[in-house]
């Protein structure tokens, strides 16, 4: 329960780091003119820019929790399970960012949805007990 | 050419999938993280950096990252990006043979669910 907990704040983080990402770089195209050639203004600009901050505050917090939570559970449950953010990335860049999202994309998402339900079924599993070896 | 683009995604994946199972060691080696305060947390951050596997799972990622940099110089992200999904079975197949994590086949079935579906939805 804790390991999925800590496991959907960190998706959480990076989802919407992406997304603070995504909407920094739309921001800074926007504002930077390309022909200027003048890349310490576009510097500036994306040093100063919250959403950029915001979004790298936000993928650090993911790299946080997730390195903790390898302290107490198994790579091969944790790894498959933060791919659920590709589920809530697609889901939101349809729904906040208006991007089109094409069938293919979709039918995407629903196996990885699957395949991490199948995971998190095995949150409980534990290794056969060995001939010779304690219960 | 198709020689060194196959070469350059081995190497991108072998070194994501690295970079997750040293990350993973050092966090065993440290031990089960119970304190959430900052001096705490600040104590693992300290710990963490001592690790040699920590240090060296950060340079695997700084490897991968530069190989994923690397070939989209010369293949575009559409052919690069539905490779990466790879990482995950690489690195259940680690964490099997080098961490000796019990896979139950359910497990290898899910992480093969969500391969398929990150090729899927990488694809453009």
């Amino acid at each position: 329960m804790k390991t999925l907990l800590f496991l959907a704040v960190a998706v959480a983080a990076q989802a919407a780091g992406n997304i603070c990402l995504s909407l920094g770089m739309r921001h800074l195209a926007a504002a930077f003119n390309a022909d200027s050639g003048d890349w310490i203004a576009l510097a500036g600009l994306a040093l100063t820019s919250p959403w950029l901050w915001a979004g790298a505050a936000l993928l650090a917090t993911f790299t946080l929790l997730f390195t903790l939570v390898l302290s107490w559970t198994d790579l091969s449950l944790a790894l498959p399970v933060i791919s659920v953010e590709i589920v809530v990335n697609v889901g939101l860049a349809g729904w906040l960012l208006g991007e089109s999202v094409s069938p293919l994309h979709w039918l995407g998402t629903l196996l990885v949805a699957a395949g991490v339900a199948l995971v998190v079924g095995t949150a409980r599993d534990k290794a056969p007990v060995q001939e010779g070896q304690p219960a | 050419m198709m020689t060194l683009t196959i070469g350059l995604v081995a190497l991108m994946v072998l070194a994501d999938a690295a970079s997750d199972i040293l990350v993973a060691r050092a966090m065993k080696q440290i031990g089960e993280v119970t304190s959430f305060r900052p001096r705490a947390l600040v104590g693992t951050l300290a710990r963490m950096f001592r690790s040699p596997s920590f240090t060296a799972g950060i340079g695997a990622a700084a490897i991968h990252f530069f190989t994923f940099l690397a070939l989209l110089s010369f293949v575009g992200l559409s052919t690069v990006f539905p490779a990466t999904a790879l990482v995950y079975v690489v690195a259940t197949a680690g964490a099997q043979l080098i961490l000796k994590e019990h896979v139950s086949l359910r497990r290898w079935a899910g992480v093969s669910l969500v391969c398929t579906g990150m090729i899927l939805v990488s694809m453009t």
